[in-house]
């Protein structure tokens, strides 16, 4: 079986400008941060942005790298909204398309599926179809005729996603309370990159119960080991999330730092961590 | 929270006559015990529904109980035709049958979308196939953004959704592990819902890659050790294949097929 190690500047050299990124993860929670770094320090730019969105959205737009994001949320969770986000979404320029959380899950299951779309109540009767005229609706080929919003495939170029464990394969475990959609991420993207707490053996990482065995060799293409690699979101149970450097984050804009996290080198990051935390 | 009752009262209660009825399970937990009974109530009219009905199908079959089928794959595993089946497309005995044809894929999804609460499902299936010239209701849907032409089917929301699982608490919180095919669809996709068990339990232990199916999702719970066989359950007991093979000379033969109704079914009522 292939040796699947990278490192996060290879990963980020995977991207070419105007791809479609996928992000797992959840708010602030077990975001692949450090490989988010990696794409901020990276020539990329004008990428399509996918992701139940934290600070990887609010740090990727701060840097003027999306184009265009396709969200369920924006959230710091102990901070309601990304004050990073919410900068550039008031500014001209960035293009959003804001869908029900149901909606996003159905987008992401129809790549998955290699289906063009899937059918879903979700979104209907609200604003969503207003505020993103590209949405359709298809109408039931059989007797009750219903109408339902059409939601297109959410199909990835790339996928990132963080795990607790994994194996030099590709197979990966979390260890935490919610898997998030992160298999589902991998399942709908082209390249599928994991960064993961430890690196272990095959044999260590089947120890466990198989369920949280949530991704395998055959969704991955590349397996970086990355201790801290979410931080400063949470990575249930071997860290929690890095609540006053989170604050900082969110201060950035007003407190000098937002030059050092958004264009800083890896060393200027560890340095604020140090500062901060 | 589900009603726990014996197998017999659980039939009683809720499969009528007329229903649209689904008996789940791929090779593994298939409810024969479940099959037998419906046999013995003396059903009829039963639209049956299953993604490969295999022997216990043949004998609902036989027995009378069934005036139509759903599914997409018939036969014994292993072993050959299923001759009650056959007898009664080509011959009508012991009454006619309609059928009703799918794949695999689309049954599955089908089985979803009832589960969803959801009108059809979407797939890309049936294409280079005479599926859709035989089976009225497998349509093509044209998607809004591509143009592509894929399948649609139904949802499939049948009456009653019988599945067999290794054990349930006294709450009726049902636990099934193995090859679990689409039995949770099924139980979540139908108006009643019945689930035979190897055991009821004080407390369900966790298993790897169990389904849990919460005691509100199920009508009833019927304690049947054995409920299963010919088939298995993964953890209780093996599959029995000599008793597939042993079903051929006797599925082939309307007369050892109606003694072995009377010796094997209507006999063992109250054993």
């Amino acid at each position: 079986m292939r040796d699947k190690q990278c490192t996060a500047e290879e990963v980020a050299a995977e991207l070419r400008d105007g791809m479609t990124l996928g992000i797992g993860g959840w708010g602030s929670r077990r975001k692949p941060m450090a490989l988010v770094r990696a794409i901020l320090r990276s020539p990329v730019k004008n990428l399509r942005v996918v992701s139940y969105g934290g600070p990887d959205v609010g740090l990727l737009c701060a840097a003027g790298k999306v184009r265009e994001l396709v969200f369920g949320f924006v959230t710091l969770d102990s901070i309601p909204y990304d004050p990073l986000f919410r900068k550039a979404r008031e500014q001209e320029g960035l293009a959003v398309r804001e869908w029900d959380e149901g909606m996003f899950y159905a987008g992401l299951q129809a790549a998955a599926q290699r289906l063009p779309f899937l059918p879903i109540r979700a979104g209907l009767g609200s604003d969503v179809p207003r505020n993103d005229p590209a949405l359709r609706t298809v109408r039931s080929p059989y007797g009750d005729g219903e109408e339902l919003l059409a939601v297109p495939a959410l199909e990835l170029d790339v996928a990132l996603v963080h795990l607790n464990r994994a194996d030099k394969h590709g197979n990966a475990r979390y260890l935490g309370p919610d898997p998030y959609f992160d298999d589902l991420f991998c399942l709908a993207a082209k390249k599928r990159f994991v960064s993961c707490e430890r690196l272990v053996s095959t044999a260590e990482l089947a120890e466990g119960a198989p369920q949280t065995l949530l991704c395998n060799r055959t969704m991955v293409d590349g397996v970086v080991e990355i201790p801290r690699g979410a931080h400063f979101t949470s990575c249930a149970p071997d860290y929690g999330r890095d609540e006053k450097f989170q604050r900082a984050y969110a201060d950035a804009p007003q407190n000098g730092l937002l030059s050092r996290l958004v264009s800083g080198s890896e060393q200027d990051y560890q340095a604020v961590v140090q500062e901060v935390s | 929270m589900a009603m726990l009752l014996r197998l017999d009262e659980a039939i009683a209660e809720l499969v009528g006559d007329g229903d649209v009825v689904a008996l789940e399970g791929f090779t593994h937990l298939i409810p024969v015990a479940a099959g037998h009974e419906i046999i013995r109530a003396r059903r009829r009219d039963l639209t049956l529904c299953r993604m490969t009905p295999d022997i216990v199908y043949d004998q609902l079959i036989g027995a009378g109980c069934a005036r139509k089928l759903v599914f997409s794959w018939g036969g014994n595993p292993g072993v050959g035709s299923l001759h009650r089946f056959r007898d009664a497309v080509q011959h009508d005995w012991p009454v006619p049958l309609e059928i009703e044809e799918h794949s695999h894929a689309g049954m599955a999804n089908r089985y979803v979308a009832g589960a969803s609460g959801l009108p059809f499902a979407v797939l890309r299936g049936y294409l280079g196939t005479d599926l859709p010239a035989q089976t009225p209701n497998i349509k093509t849907i044209e998607c809004p953004f591509t143009g592509e032409r894929l399948a649609a089917v139904p949802a499939l929301n049948p009456d009653v959704g019988i599945v067999h699982a290794q054990r349930a608490d006294r709450a009726g919180n049902v636990q099934l592990w193995g090859i679990t095919g689409v039995q949770k669809e099924t139980v979540l996709a139908s108006a009643r819902s019945l689930v035979t068990v190897e055991e009821i339990v004080d407390e369900l232990e966790p298993v790897p890659g169990a389904i849990v199916l919460p005691g509100w999702a199920v009508t009833a719970v019927a304690h049947v050790p054995g409920g299963s066989h010919p088939s298995y359950a993964q953890g209780y007991s093996e599959r029995d294949n000599t008793a597939y093979q042993q079903w051929d000379p006797i599925g082939r033969d309307r007369e050892r097929f109606t003694e072995w109704l009377r010796a094997s079914v209507f006999e063992e009522a109250g054993a």
